[in-house]
């Protein structure tokens, strides 16, 4: 068991995250916010994909059908290796389960990159 | 003199024993993160033909999928079925492609393909061991009835999506 983890420890330091998408935590509480009837959601993305600079946004109920939120950006702008923390205001009747973050490839540099990530988080 | 320099001293003293009690946290928490580690080209090893297979000059793509807990997430990877820029086509596009594991860092992961799920152009793993996986993308786009391709650039995307149990 041990060896397999530090395998696995060895493997991620000497990969180095090239090319990385990465959103926690994997299951985010609903909490009160500061508003009436309005709940939030706290997560924190990383952006390690050096192909990638836009994000977006998206939530969506158990069959992936969109929720509205709000939100500061749904579209952001996050540099290589920085890292954002998201807040998400949902109703308090929501439906909402999937919090995903989706990069976003510009058309013009389509060409360096055919790979397109979508990394979610699930409502407890 | 030595009333400065007795302060002085103290304070170095001081000061490393702060830096002495720096720490670094960090938690292991169960997470999904993808990488993407080979972009992928099109080769063209004939005029209708679009490939991303080695021996047509072509380059798969490959995603690393790195999970830090088992049965926790789920890999979705669709190989393309459209073009996201090309020249404008007036004849059909015929797709094919498909996802496997290339590479494990665990051998419990041998029976990833096996137990996939595959739907439309959708390849869907259960992520039910902690550790990192590869996976090698195909992709093929034949145009019309052996028709070459307008010159021009081509891309398609291949989406890969990591969702919690």
């Amino acid at each position: 068991m041990y060896s397999a983890v530090i395998r696995f420890l060895l493997l991620l330091f000497v990969s180095g995250y090239a090319s990385a998408h990465e959103l926690t935590p994997t299951y985010p509480e609903l909490r009160p916010s500061y508003m009436n009837d309005i709940l939030e959601a706290k997560l924190k993305m990383w952006n390690a994909r050096v192909d990638v600079e836009y994000y977006k946004i998206e939530v969506t109920d158990e069959d992936w059908n969109d929720v509205p939120f709000i939100t500061t950006e749904k579209v952001f702008r996050l540099n290589y290796l920085g890292r954002k923390d998201i807040s998400i205001f949902l109703p308090s009747d929501t439906s909402a389960r999937y919090i995903c973050t989706r990069s976003m490839l510009e058309k013009g540099n389509a060409q360096k990159s055919i790979i397109s990530s979508k990394v979610c988080s699930k409502i407890k | 003199m030595l009333k400065v320099v007795v302060p002085m001293a103290a304070s170095i003293l001081a000061t490393e024993f702060v830096m002495a009690q720096t720490e670094i946290v960090g938690n292991v928490d169960s997470k999904c993160i993808i990488i993407s580690e080979t972009p992928g080209v099109y080769g063209n090893p004939n005029p209708y033909q679009l490939t991303t297979a080695t021996t047509d000059g072509g380059v798969q793509p490959i995603i690393r999928y790195d999970v830090l807990a088992a049965d926790y997430y789920k890999a979705v990877i669709e190989h393309p079925i459209a073009f996201s820029s090309a020249p404008t086509l007036d004849d059909v596009v015929t797709w094919t492609g498909d996802v496997e594991v290339s590479e494990m860092s665990d051998t419990n992961m041998a029976d990833y393909d096996t137990n996939k799920v595959e739907y439309d152009n959708a390849h869907e793993y259960e992520m039910t061991v902690a550790g990192s996986t590869w996976f090698k993308i195909s992709s093929a786009a034949d145009y019309g009835y052996t028709k070459s391709f307008p010159a021009g650039t081509y891309t398609a995307i291949v989406e890969a999506e990591c969702i919690p149990l």
